[in-house]
């Protein structure tokens, strides 16, 4: 038998493979499957506090509305937010931009420490046709793109919609900040951890309001449940006329806007 | 031996075998050690991380927080042209003041015309319907004193004109 021949009769298909080696083999892969399975599985356990020990997040689904003609640009939210939430400073969850539409030429737009300490009248000079001022905050879009990105999952959409970032998995690799197109996320600067609006998750999971809501003296900001039948904000989105930021992106936003300009981005 | 008993490969069988049993429990090991615990019990997040979210301190109390110690300044503050400001926009937190219903701190008492100007001084952009002034407008057609509190002067901030 030449050479080729012997190695084409051990290694070669025609060499029947033994019941034993098969169920070897089989028992190995099956064991292997088996036990990414089991590891793949975390037992639950009880992870709310005491504090919130009644509140379900099954039960609800926040929704943010806000008026754009009753803003006045007072900056009580952005202020109770620093305060409520340790905002760093020069860092904003939530701000105010204000749009100044001249007779001829494009939109101003300014937003002076994010109308922490108000607006003052424009200096320049231009005449303006119309005006208004626009909060912004985390839009907490139901699609979205900052919480795919990050690498180490350390950001997420709760059951009731909230989008937070776990500071403690944070890496701060800063992908989230970029992929955000409202601009809603920051690093901070002491955590070296993004950081956004969380609609005051330890809030509204007691009962109250976000503290931007609670201090707007005009009621421009809104806070609703959409499984809340009777919630006056869900019979506004129902009955009245709403437009997200940037509806093109199709992040699918839950902060709504009423009486939206065509600028405002 | 022999060459071609269906035995002659076990050997290597059990090198693989042992080597992908060490890989598996590898795994296992540094699974358990780098994956967080709760990671994966809601999602692909730490599920732990809600309930420490839920569990951060609450600070502004809302006006219902005030009531209970200023009635007399609710009922006055409510009832008047400031009744949709809430206490803690013009003071501060509750949670600087007040904790567990005692008293930790006096409250800041704001006088500056540069806290009203906030919300009066006149803005283009400001909805037609909100009180704005011209503040050296206004003091020279109220015959009123420039400086830092001079709204003070005509005005009661807790039930304005």
């Amino acid at each position: 038998m030449s050479e080729k021949e012997r190695c084409s009769r051990e290694s070669g298909p025609g060499v029947a493979k033994s019941r034993r080696d098969f169920l070897k083999q089989s028992a190995a892969c099956a064991g292997a499957v088996v036990s990414f399975g089991v590891v793949g599985i975390i037992l639950p356990d009880d992870v709310l506090g005491d504090e919130t020990v009644d509140y379900d997040w099954n039960k609800h689904r926040w929704v943010y509305l806000v008026d754009t003609t009753k803003c006045i640009g007072c900056g009580a939210c952005v202020r109770a937010c620093r305060a409520e939430n340790d905002v760093p400073e020069g860092m904003y969850r939530t701000w105010i931009e204000r749009y100044e539409i001249p007779v001829e030429g494009e939109a101003h737009v300014d937003s002076p420490n994010g109308g922490e300490l108000g607006f003052h009248a424009v200096t320049s000079g231009m005449e303006v046709r119309k005006a208004f001022f626009v909060p912004k905050l985390c839009n907490h879009c139901e699609a979205t793109p900052c919480t795919q990105v990050c690498p180490v999952g350390a950001s997420y959409t709760t059951r009731d919609g909230a989008v937070l970032v776990d500071d403690k998995r944070c890496i701060g690799c800063g992908y989230c900040i970029q992929a955000c197109p409202y601009g809603s996320r920051y690093l901070n600067p002491t955590t070296r951890t993004a950081a956004k609006c969380t609609w005051c998750y330890h809030r509204i999971t007691k009962g109250l309001k976000p503290a931007c809501v609670e201090v707007c003296p005009v009621g421009a900001r809104m806070f609703g449940d959409r499984k809340n039948p009777d919630d006056p904000v869900n019979e506004m989105l129902a009955t009245r006329r709403v437009q997200v930021l940037q509806p093109e992106l199709l992040t699918k936003p839950q902060c709504f806007y009423l009486g939206l300009d065509m600028e405002v981005r | 031996m022999q060459p071609n008993s269906p035995l002659r490969h076990t050997k290597h069988i059990f090198r693989v075998g042992l080597l992908l049993f060490a890989a598996i429990v590898a795994l296992i090991l540094g699974r358990s050690f780098f994956v967080p615990d709760t990671f994966g019990q809601y999602g692909p997040y730490r599920g732990a991380n809600v309930g420490e979210q839920a569990s951060h301190e609450v600070r502004h109390g809302g006006r219902q927080s005030c009531q209970p110690c200023h009635t007399d300044e609710f009922e006055e503050q409510t009832e008047g042209g400031h009744g949709t400001v809430t206490c803690e926009v013009c003071h501060a937190p509750a949670y600087l003041h007040a904790r567990d219903d005692e008293k930790i701190a006096d409250m800041p008492i704001q006088r500056s015309a540069d806290l009203c100007l906030l919300c009066h001084q006149q803005l283009k952009a400001r909805p037609p319907g909100q009180p704005q002034i011209q503040p050296r407008q206004h003091l020279e057609e109220n015959d009123g004193e420039p400086g830092p509190e001079s709204c003070f002067e005509c005005h009661e901030p807790h039930s304005p004109l």
